[in-house]
């Protein structure tokens, strides 16, 4: 009695087991019976029910899933061989047109690839760098540090007859693969594609590279030879300055001792012509003093007025 | 069917296993444990999302609560901490000196700016989750599709700019702008992540040009020391021969003074003299030129009087005295 209990009692529970499935919040379920998909999919979570062991259920991710996209080589129409690594996020949106087509999740990715990624190549080579890399007409501060010619490079000019079209270029992906999708009935949808990285190829890149080298070394050597031009040009006020100084030095002294000479002369003459012969006579006792020395020899003759006494 | 087991020389009596009484044991056994894995604690900086058969049913807040067993699933979210995704570089360890991973990220660095010049750009953003049922179940990978969007949102702003701009003056509005464009984005996903910050660590030249913009740094410098050293010493010699003409003028000035102060000491002597000349001029006159010829004559060594009386004498020159020159 015991072991044939347990034995419904164990079957019993298999196919309670078997008859209910749940879906949880990130799930959508199909029910398949022989292969064939039954009825509508189960998009809301909750507790179904299933016919046991006939019935199968098989679950999908409702999320948003992700594909990342290889980094592709590309040429634009402009000529420049760019690198794009695009993403895009999809998701099941019919899970029973998804196990029809694809059934599984690696199948869609592969068929994502080969949608995507024409997408982007057949948008990418019909636009030139300037519409790919820009996405507005806000215009740009370029200072001459960026290049070191007078006359904007001709490969960055600032006034650009492209528009910057980044947004209208991811758009445009996305409308074409969307429109894909819907051809192929696959119960995919893209949501959302963007650029993830756009980069130049590596030869394009060098190239860069030397230009942006070669032209901030001549910047570097055009502010030193500034440097040394305006050096002289200081040098040469000073030395022109030093000269104006002292010669209005000189200038200035000059007149200040001509002036003092003149002064003095106007104060000997206004004192000495108020008497000139007594002025004469003692300047000439003066001169007397002064020039008659040892070494003279003096002849006198007595009657002169300071011999007069000696004649007795 | 025996009911015993022999080890050796000793025999154990088996009892016979009474089906009921293990059944209600396991049985318990298992409620036991159903019963305490019930028991959950959500911790302070988490919610706990609690789905029902699978379809969601209430949000919980930390404590310790209790779930229906086999029905309820629990799932914890930090919804209360902060996580930050670095972009462009890593930081290997963080603290009072901290160190960054040598590694090359230049592919998430490098980017084309708006005149096709490379900016080497670093970055960080920083989020929340704000929404955990969101979080869980709307997006498959949710750190990578932050990632993805933010390296192609950041792409985008940079790409709008000059090199110069993205380098210098723009780095503020940058970031801005890319955490509104960012979080668009990620809500229109629905992934219950909130940005919190967005921002530019360092936009450089890449690696390779680097040199070559400090070496145009460096010059400036240069320009400028130069130029400085140009001024200095100007600066220096015109003090120096504003000092030398100074000099020159104040010698004038001193010669001017002593000039006239001597030419009016020298007039006012004359004058005390005059005035007592005039008072008494003969005897003035007399004074003086008696005054003079004492001190004259006391110089002079050789004199010779001669009597004027005398006539017909030739005066003789004696040659041979001393005094006389050739």
């Amino acid at each position: 009695m015991g072991r044939l209990s347990f034995g419904l009692v164990a079957f019993l529970f298999f196919l309670a087991i078997n008859s209910y499935y749940i879906v949880d919040e990130a799930q959508q379920a199909i029910i398949v019976q022989f292969g064939k998909p039954m009825g509508d999919a189960k998009r809301d979570a909750g507790l179904y029910f299933k016919t046991p062991f006939i019935q199968d259920v098989l679950k999908f991710d409702k999320r948003l899933l992700e594909w990342d996209g290889d980094p592709n080589e590309i040429p634009t129409k402009d000529n420049k061989y760019i690198i794009i690594d695009a993403f895009a996020r999809w998701e099941i949106s019919d899970p029973l047109e998804f196990y029809k087509s694809a059934r599984t999740e690696q199948v869609a990715q592969s068929r994502l690839d080969d949608i995507l990624n024409g997408a982007i190549r057949d948008e990418i080579a019909n636009r030139v760098m300037d519409e790919i890399i820009r996405s507005t007409n806000r215009e740009m501060a370029i200072y001459d540090s960026e290049t070191s010619d007078e006359t904007i490079n001709l490969d960055e000019k600032k006034v650009s007859p492209y528009k910057g079209a980044r947004l209208e270029i991811v758009k445009a992906i996305l409308d074409e693969v969307t429109s894909k999708l819907v051809d192929l009935n696959m119960g995919i949808r893209v949501v959302d594609v963007q650029i993830k990285r756009v980069n130049y190829n590596r030869e394009v890149q060098e190239k860069l590279f030397n230009r942006m080298i070669s032209d901030q070394n001549r910047i570097a050597e055009k502010y030193r030879a500034q440097g040394v031009g305006k050096k002289q040009e200081i040098l040469g006020q000073q030395i022109q300055r030093k000269k104006e100084i002292m010669s209005e030095a000189y200038l200035e002294s000059q007149r200040i001792r001509g002036d003092a000479d003149a002064k003095a002369v106007k104060i000997y003459a206004k004192a000495y012509n108020k008497s000139p012969e007594f002025y004469n006579f003692i300047q000439t006792l003066n001169t007397y003093e002064n020039t008659i020395d040892s070494t003279t020899q003096l002849i006198l003759s007595s009657d002169g007025k300071y011999l007069r006494y000696l004649n007795p | 069917m025996s009911d015993s087991i022999k080890f050796g020389d000793s025999e154990i009596k088996l009892k016979k296993p009474d089906f009921k009484k293990v059944f209600s044991v396991v049985v318990l056994f298992v409620a036991f444990i159903t019963i305490l894995s019930s028991f959950y604690t959500i911790d302070a900086n988490e919610n706990g999302v609690i789905l029902r058969f699978g379809a969601y049913s209430h949000t919980q807040q930390p404590g310790l609560h209790l779930k229906i067993p086999f029905v309820d699933q629990v799932y914890k979210v930090r919804v209360d901490y902060q996580h930050k995704l670095e972009y462009g570089f890593r930081t290997l360890k963080s603290g009072v000196k901290t160190e960054y991973s040598r590694r090359n990220f230049s592919h998430e660095s490098w980017m084309l700016t708006g005149n096709l010049n490379i900016a080497e750009v670093r970055w960080v953003t920083q989020y929340k989750i704000k929404d955990p049922v969101a979080y869980l179940f709307n997006v498959r990978g949710v750190e990578n599709t932050i990632r993805d969007v933010s390296e192609s949102i950041m792409r985008l702003k940079i790409g709008d700019r000059s090199f110069t701009e993205v380098m210098q003056t723009e780095r503020i509005v940058i970031a801005e702008e890319a955490r509104v464009s960012i979080q668009e984005v990620l809500d229109k996903y629905n992934s219950g992540i909130l940005i919190q910050l967005v921002q530019l660590q360092g936009v450089t030249p890449p690696t390779p040009v680097a040199d070559s913009f400090n070496e145009v740094n460096r010059a400036k410098q240069e320009q400028e020391t130069l130029i400085n050293e140009a001024r200095q010493a100007y600066n220096k010699e015109i003090y120096s021969v504003q000092g030398k003409s100074q000099k020159i003028i104040n010698e004038a000035e001193g010669y001017s003074i002593e000039r006239i102060n001597g030419a009016k000491g020298d007039t006012e002597l004359f004058e005390m003299v005059l005035r007592e000349y005039k008072k008494a001029p003969q005897i003035t006159k007399d004074r003086y030129y008696i005054e003079t010829m004492n001190k004259v004559l006391a110089k002079v060594k050789n004199k010779v009087i001669v009597d004027s009386n005398l006539e017909n004498i030739l005066p003789l020159l004696n040659i041979q005295k001393e005094g006389l020159g050739k």
